[in-house]
């Protein structure tokens, strides 16, 4: 029987008087993805420490591989591949010096060392780079390098802090396609991002945090429907028309949001074929439109949205 | 307690086998993934053309999990090799490195002998040949002194590029790193030795005794190194900021360095500083280093100075070994 790859119950971390975490109960099975989600330091890195072993929790358990991860730290770390939300590379060795560095430090002889590290090198296209230092590699050259090296011991677990902060968006999409692949071919990966975006491409399953605590879970999808919203925002040449504009949405109650300083009016809609009607509202009423643009819902919709819904009120009466 | 599971947040493996189990222990499990079929179908972005690294069968090979670890985990030993010769090749590899750490004492060196000299006609200097004769044990002492920091400071450097970090998330003996730290600095400190003997020889006219006693100071000096390398990495696992680490290294440092019999004669220090001096381990390490590259007759010095750097490092790395401990 496959046991759940990561199974936490009731983690909890604590730093002196501060809950960095509160209550986090999981379990993640091979070959998911899961996304967790949060705005900065609401938890994320250091839920990824413990899992990875740098960190002990404070109350509660987690198991990595069927090992709990403080007792048996040991066990877990064979199993499991860690990048940091930092690059951790060696900046003063070469990209291949590096991989057969740690892979030394894994277990493997000088020969498996090299003929793993040119494996990986190949697989991350860093082959005509692989003898230049890796101070002089790109960003996302390096994040692949940091990829490639938590890979060498071919993990069960992947464990990935923020993996496309700071990249460019051809560098986040290879990225993204290593996760998709990876997963594919039974991996599980932990995933921490600030973009909901991201959780969405990749992730089966999103644990959304803030400020310790499951504040939200479910499937992307879920997620989006029940708590974020899409918007059209429809940017008009006059302030006449724009309000010209909003009356019609108006009696065709599609509930637009009029902003008179920047002309704008912004209609939500809760499926795609809404996006068709306020197009054609606007054309019957013979509106002249200057910009027309979709919002995805936003990491931001989504804290608002659980605000509104009163998440932290219940926070607080369960703390108490 | 029946409301527990209200709480409970689950992602749920594809796999059906997990998902009666979630079932079985009562709580009530979401299974939007499960639903959506064995891969929830997402678009491949990547197919509209996008440089896409990781295609086909044969990358798929090389990234995926296996049943068996493909190595057995590494000795203490062998981790502590690598993590040298790696450390080693870094430094040396580094031109401007080599030469600016070499340059350094030999400035240091020929600074002290000329501002100094004078002091070479004091009476308690009789039995010197010349000032470098006297300066040069104290100086081999200071490069270990000043290589002992660097370890310390190497230790942090390595904290904050997150290259440690990564090691704590790998199955290998966080100690190895230290070891590995101090011995690689042990060999730099070597070849600086070595160099600095030879040109204060070539340059300075300095006279040891005998090549038997030189090389005896040199690896007393490696050892004293060594020792109060330890210190110095201990110093940097428990204060973990670099400013604050340069700080404490040099309130050390200097008032050890010269309230000792390094640059005067102690006779010919003020008494109450001579009471320090006496009481100050260095002292003994460079007498002990006088007495073997001048061919003095060995006293109570090599031996204490021994004991004291044996004690420095048996302190410095338990303390060490325990700050750095994995999880805290």
């Amino acid at each position: 029987m496959e046991r759940p790859r990561i199974e936490v119950v009731g983690l909890g971390k604590s730093f002196g008087a501060v809950d960095a975490l509160t209550d986090i109960t999981f379990k993640v099975g091979a070959g998911m993805v899961l996304g967790v989600l949060g705005h900065n330091g609401a938890g994320k890195t250091t839920l990824t420490d413990i899992l990875a072993t740098r960190s002990r929790p404070t109350t509660g358990t987690a198991k990595v591989c069927g090992f709990d991860v403080v007792k048996r730290g040991d066990k877990v770390r064979e199993r499991i591949g860690m990048t940091s939300q930092f690059v951790a590379v060696d900046d003063n060795m070469s990209g291949r010096d590096n991989l057969i560095l740690l892979a030394r430090l894994l277990g493997a002889s000088p020969r498996q060392a090299k003929a793993r590290a040119d494996e990986l090198l190949e697989a991350f296209d860093l082959v005509a780079a692989a003898n230049r230092k890796s101070a002089t590699y790109s960003g996302g050259m390096r994040r692949r390098l940091d990829l490639a090296a938590s890979l060498l011991s071919r993990p069960d677990v992947l464990f990935l802090d923020e993996p496309s902060t700071g990249l460019d968006p051809a560098s986040r999409s290879d990225v993204w396609g290593f996760v998709q692949r990876l997963a594919a071919d039974g991996t599980t990966v932990f995933l921490t991002t600030q973009y909901l975006e991201e959780a969405d491409q990749l992730a089966h399953y999103v644990l959304v945090l803030a400020f310790g605590r499951v504040i939200a879970s479910g499937t992307p999808d879920q997620l989006k429907t029940g708590i974020g919203k899409r918007q059209v925002t429809v940017t008009l040449p006059s302030s006449h028309a724009t309000f010209y504009a909003a009356a019609a949405l108006t009696r065709e109650r599609l509930q637009p949001l009029v902003d008179a300083k920047e002309r704008t009016v912004t209609v939500p809609i809760p499926d795609a074929g809404d996006i068709a009607s306020v197009v054609r509202v606007l054309d019957v009423a013979n509106v002249p439109i200057r910009d027309l643009k979709v919002t995805e819902p936003s990491l931001n919709d989504v804290y608002m949205a659980l605000h509104r819904s009163g998440w932290n009120a219940q926070a607080a009466g369960s703390a108490s | 307690m029946t409301q527990r599971s209200t709480g409970t947040h689950r992602a749920v493996s594809k796999n059906s086998t997990a998902k009666n189990a979630a079932a079985r222990n009562g709580a009530p499990v979401r299974n939007g993934a499960a639903r959506r079929g064995p891969r929830p179908a997402r678009p491949d972005r990547a197919a509209d053309g996008t440089p896409f690294y990781l295609r086909g069968e044969e990358v798929t090979q090389i990234i995926r999990p296996v049943r068996k670890r493909p190595w057995r985990t590494s000795s203490f030993g062998s981790q502590v090799w690598v993590l040298t010769a790696r450390s080693l090749r870094t430094v040396f590899g580094n031109f401007k490195l080599v030469f600016f750490g070499l340059l350094q004492p030999i400035v240091l060196l020929l600074l002290f002998s000329q501002v100094f000299k004078s002091i070479a006609s004091l009476p308690s200097m009789t039995g010197y040949h010349s000032y470098v004769d006297f300066l040069m044990p104290a100086t081999l002492v200071n490069i270990a002194m000043t290589t002992a920091m660097g370890s310390g400071a190497g230790v942090l450097t390595e904290i904050y590029t997150g290259f440690i970090g990564r090691l704590r998330a790998m199955p290998i003996n966080m100690f190895a790193v230290l070891v590995a730290r101090t011995l690689s600095d042990a060999v730099r400190l070597t070849a600086v030795l070595v160099v600095i003997v030879l040109s204060a020889v070539v340059f300075l006219d300095f006279r040891p005794s005998s090549v038997l006693g030189i090389v005896a100071a040199v690896a007393l000096s490696v050892v004293v190194g060594w020792g109060l390398g330890w210190l110095f990495v201990a110093i940097a696992t428990w204060q973990s900021n670099v400013e604050t680490m340069q700080a404490v290294s040099f309130i050390v440092m200097f008032p050890l360095m010269f309230v000792s019999s390094g640059y005067m004669p102690i006779d010919a220090l003020p008494t109450w500083l001579r009471m320090v001096a006496r009481a100050n381990p260095l002292t003994y390490a460079i007498d002990a280093e006088r007495e073997l590259a001048l061919g003095q007759p060995l006293d109570w010095a090599l031996p204490l100075a021994l004991g004291l750097v044996a004690a420095a490092a048996l302190v410095g790395s338990l303390f060490a070994a325990h700050n750095f401990r994995r999880a805290k």
